[in-house]
């Protein structure tokens, strides 16, 4: 602030705060302060001062020594990273995960959204919305224990319905070939109705006039959803898909960690369940950390492309 | 009135955005059993000294606090025991570790989890307490030989668990086998041959060949592969070749035993998805009668027995342990002495004074009045007195929920606990279960790596298991052949594999 600033302002005030321009702005406006106050505290203690626990990653990590005290190793664990056999693997099934999770999953809640607009019926429509968010309320392991007893080789449903079409059991559970396409299948299942949502909000906020206009030059309804819909939510696709790439690498520890066996382990391990695995049950502290820590570069480079990508197609991006 | 409405949206947002924090995040697995204070009232009228213990949970239920408020009186401390799921007892307990949070009675999952532990006892992290032993009348009736074997360098650091050294063999549908004609297995032929004969032969009578002879579970520990490994003579973990240690799966009989399940698993005698089913699917194949042979712990048929006759009253279960199946007859994996160990966290007990309070009460812990109690619960609740034996409840769920978990916090077992009860079983199958179990202490293969160390087994070990893991499920289910699973264990060698076989080979010359 500068010195000119602080002056007008004051001239402008009451003269009892003889604070700077930007002291005398928190003041006025404190109870706007005061709200943003929780969710900053939220990030504060719970984002960015466990960011700090990232030095391990560096350090040989010993318990008993503690952060001061361990030694430190520079990027030991980076190179065991990189020339560990399974990092390529990892890495290329992390990345081919949230390809296929973008190209399959992302535009379903779309399509979905469009549809249910184009239902005439209110009740309805309300009625299938709630049912398509259901699933969503489920936690992975029920999604995946039901998964489990429908696709079992003992008697699965699936399997037994096949025998009868005459074909051969598959091994759902247990087979590299089957992974992805189970895991996108459980994804769409569980998300697409809660996905929905904020399309349809935007939906809701298109100018009905736009419609009746278009009608009345005889545009059909495909045309419309066309022409006028889904221009109308293409702001909210293009964040909603920065949003997306920016959990680039949070494909759902749990859901994989649940489905991963040894039969598929060389398609499933990603970085969230080797960081587990070496982490927590091997005690690998420092080397886990590492691996977590070049997990979230990646992510933060694909957001920031994505960013900059929506900026030269001439939206507005998030930040 | 803009404002207003701007700063109202305002509030909703930041509420929103921190119940969305709230629920991203996952609860913590661990319950935490906390007593009401009333302690040490009886003759104990000093402040009740205050003992925290993290302990596994093998039931779905925290226990009711009954036998924790038992023990606090006639003990005059105050518990604050950390009951934590078997599931993740060896994360949690790594998890407490790294930020210094492990309770003064740290209990290990089970023997393995005490490598991991080795480096962090050598640096002087946990009470050394093998000298102050013999100051604890009963803690001194612990064996010298097993306290040996969870030794780190020749220092005695926790005290342990019994557990019976093998309680390997399996338990089979009597009923499906008389009504074939079949007779216990006594060699691996006649044991395919019964898995052969009950898949094929419609050993329950419904008219359907639906049965899947043998019910196994995603662990090749404790599950059935190392048990039958070791009916056809392969050694437990290590085994010595041409005078040197080897790791089990260097072994011809190690092959033979994946050719065994893949065998199984071509013709359809086990269940397909057996590298993924869990311990209790496991058992309700089992218990349903979809499956009739079940290979493990053969004390499990107390548990099995009323749930498989609740399904079928008509179902008859038997034990049986003997199976021969290598040149040596027959032999059966063991483990080395205890179950567990419990190790005393510097972090958490900081003078020695706090040690021995803490010492104390384990000592009290095994005295004949506190051991049979947290076994076997309280006279007339849960069980009868009859010639000074015992005979626990019939109401299994009354004991599972007020007494089996404490059984976790033993101290010691039947061979050093003075006076501990020997039960009489009301269940005839169970009094021949442990009949042999202690007739398997005659045929015992033992691991010779339990008292050795390797710098690289304590850093890697854990993951390079993985790898032969996941290579024998793969060979197993026919993924890989016998080349490939070569190329997993030259992998195995190349990643450390060979310094892990070099350092317990050195380590071994130098205890002969």
């Amino acid at each position: 602030m500068s010195e000119t600033a602080v002056k007008t302002g004051m001239r402008k005030s009451t003269p009892k705060i003889p604070e700077s321009g930007r002291m005398r702005r928190i003041i006025k406006n404190r109870a706007i302060y005061l709200m943003i106050l929780p969710g900053f505290l939220y990030f504060l203690i719970f984002k960015y001062i466990p960011m700090s626990g990232l030095i391990i990653a560096f350090q040989e990590y010993q318990a008993y020594l503690g952060v001061t005290g361990s030694p430190w190793v520079g990027l030991k664990h980076f190179e065991r990273l990189f020339t560990e056999p399974m990092f390529f693997t990892i890495l290329g099934n992390t990345l081919l995960l949230f390809f296929l999770n973008l190209a399959f999953y992302f535009p379903v809640p779309i399509i979905l959204a469009l549809m249910l607009n184009e239902v005439r019926r209110e009740v309805f429509k309300r009625f299938i919305q709630t049912l398509v968010y259901i699933p969503h309320f489920m936690s992975w392991v029920i999604i995946v224990s039901i998964s489990f007893v429908m696709l079992s080789m003992d008697r699965g449903i699936i399997n037994e319905l096949m025998v009868m079409a005459g074909f051969d059991k598959i091994n759902f559970l247990m087979s590299s070939d089957w992974f992805r396409p189970m895991y996108v299948m459980q994804v769409i299942w569980r998300e697409a109705g809660w996905g929905t949502i904020i399309y349809l909000a935007a939906m809701a906020a298109i100018d009905p006039g736009l419609y009746e206009a278009s009608r009345m030059d005889g545009a059909s309804r495909f045309r419309q959803m066309w022409h006028i819909t889904l221009p109308s939510i293409r702001s909210v696709i293009v964040v909603l898909l920065i949003l997306k790439i920016g959990d680039v690498l949070e494909l759902g520890f749990e859901h994989i960690y649940l489905l991963l066996n040894s039969m598929n382990r060389d398609v499933a391990e990603i970085f969230d369940t080797y960081v587990y695995t070496a982490g927590l049950k091997q005690g690998q502290f420092s080397f886990s950390t590492a691996v977590g820590f070049f997990k979230s570069l990646i992510g933060l480079i694909l957001v920031m492309l994505a960013n900059k990508l929506a900026k030269k197609a001439g939206e507005e991006g998030i930040y | 009135m803009k404002k207003k409405k701007a700063s109202s949206i305002l509030a909703i947002v930041t509420a929103l955005s921190v119940l969305a924090g709230c629920g991203g995040g996952s609860s913590a697995p661990a319950a935490t059993g906390t007593s009401n204070g009333s302690a040490a009232q009886g003759e104990n009228k000093s402040e009740p000294v205050a003992i925290s213990i993290m302990a596994n949970l093998h039931t779905p239920e925290v226990p009711s606090d009954m036998i924790e408020k038992l023990l606090e009186e006639k003990t005059g401390t105050k518990l604050e025991i950390q009951w934590v799921p078997d599931g993740t007892y060896d994360e949690k307990v790594n998890a407490s570790f790294a930020t210094g949070t492990l309770p003064q009675v740290t209990y290990l999952k089970n023997a393995a989890s005490l490598v991991n532990m080795r480096d962090a006892i050598r640096n002087g992290q946990f009470w050394e307490i093998g000298p102050l032993l013999d100051q604890y009348p009963n803690l001194s009736r612990l064996k010298p030989e097993v306290l040996k074997n969870t030794a780190v360098d020749g220092k005695i650091y926790a005290l342990y668990r019994e557990v019976p050294l093998s309680r390997q063999g399996i338990i089979y549908r009597k009923d499906w086998a008389d009504k074939l004609g079949l007779s216990a297995p006594t060699h691996i032929d006649e044991f395919y041959n019964m898995l052969k004969q009950f898949k094929e032969n419609d050993p329950d009578g419904n008219g359907k060949d639906d049965t899947i002879p043998l019910t196994d579970r995603n662990d090749l520990v404790y599950g059935a592969f190392k048990t039958i490994s070791s009916w056809l003579g392969t050694p437990n973990n290590w085994g010595e070749k041409d005078g040197k240690l080897a790791p089990e799966f260097m072994f011809p009989e190690y092959m033979e035993t994946m050719n065994f399940f893949k065998k199984l698993h071509q013709e359809g005698l086990i269940n397909q998805d057996f590298p993924v089913t869990s311990k209790t699917d496991q058992q309700n194949l089992f218990i349903t009668g979809k499956s009739g042979v079940y290979i493990g712990a053969m004390g499990d048929v107390s548990s099995l027995h009323p749930k498989v006759v609740e399904v079928n009253p008509d179902a008859e279960l038997d034990v049986q342990n003997k199976i021969e199946g290598g040149p040596n007859g027959y032999g059966i994996w063991s483990v080395p002495g205890y179950g567990s160990v419990i190790l005393f966290p510097k972090t958490a007990i900081k003078t020695e004074e706090d040690l021995n309070n803490v010492l104390t009460f384990m000592d009290q812990l095994m005295s004949p009045e506190l051991g049979n109690l947290i076994y076997w619960g309280v006279e007339g609740t849960h069980h009868k007195l009859e010639d000074g034996k015992v005979i626990p409840s019939e109401d299994t769920k009354l004991t599972d929920r007020e007494v089996k978990p404490y059984q976790a916090i033993q101290v010691g077992g039947p061979l050093t606990i003075e006076g501990f009860y020997e039960p009489k079983h009301m269940l005839p199958v169970k009094a021949k279960s442990e009949e042999m179990i202690t007739e398997n202490n005659d045929y015992l293969i033992e691991d010779p790596s339990a008292a050795l160390d390797s710098k690289t087994f304590n850093e890697k070990g854990v993951q390079l298991q993985e790898m032969i893991k996941d290579g024998t499920y793969r060979y197993m289910l026919g993924d890989i052949d016998e080349a490939g699973f070569q190329s997993v264990v030259d992998n195995w060698l190349k990643s450390g594999g060979q310094q892990i076989i070099d350092e317990f080979n050195v380590s071994y010359s130098s205890s002969k």
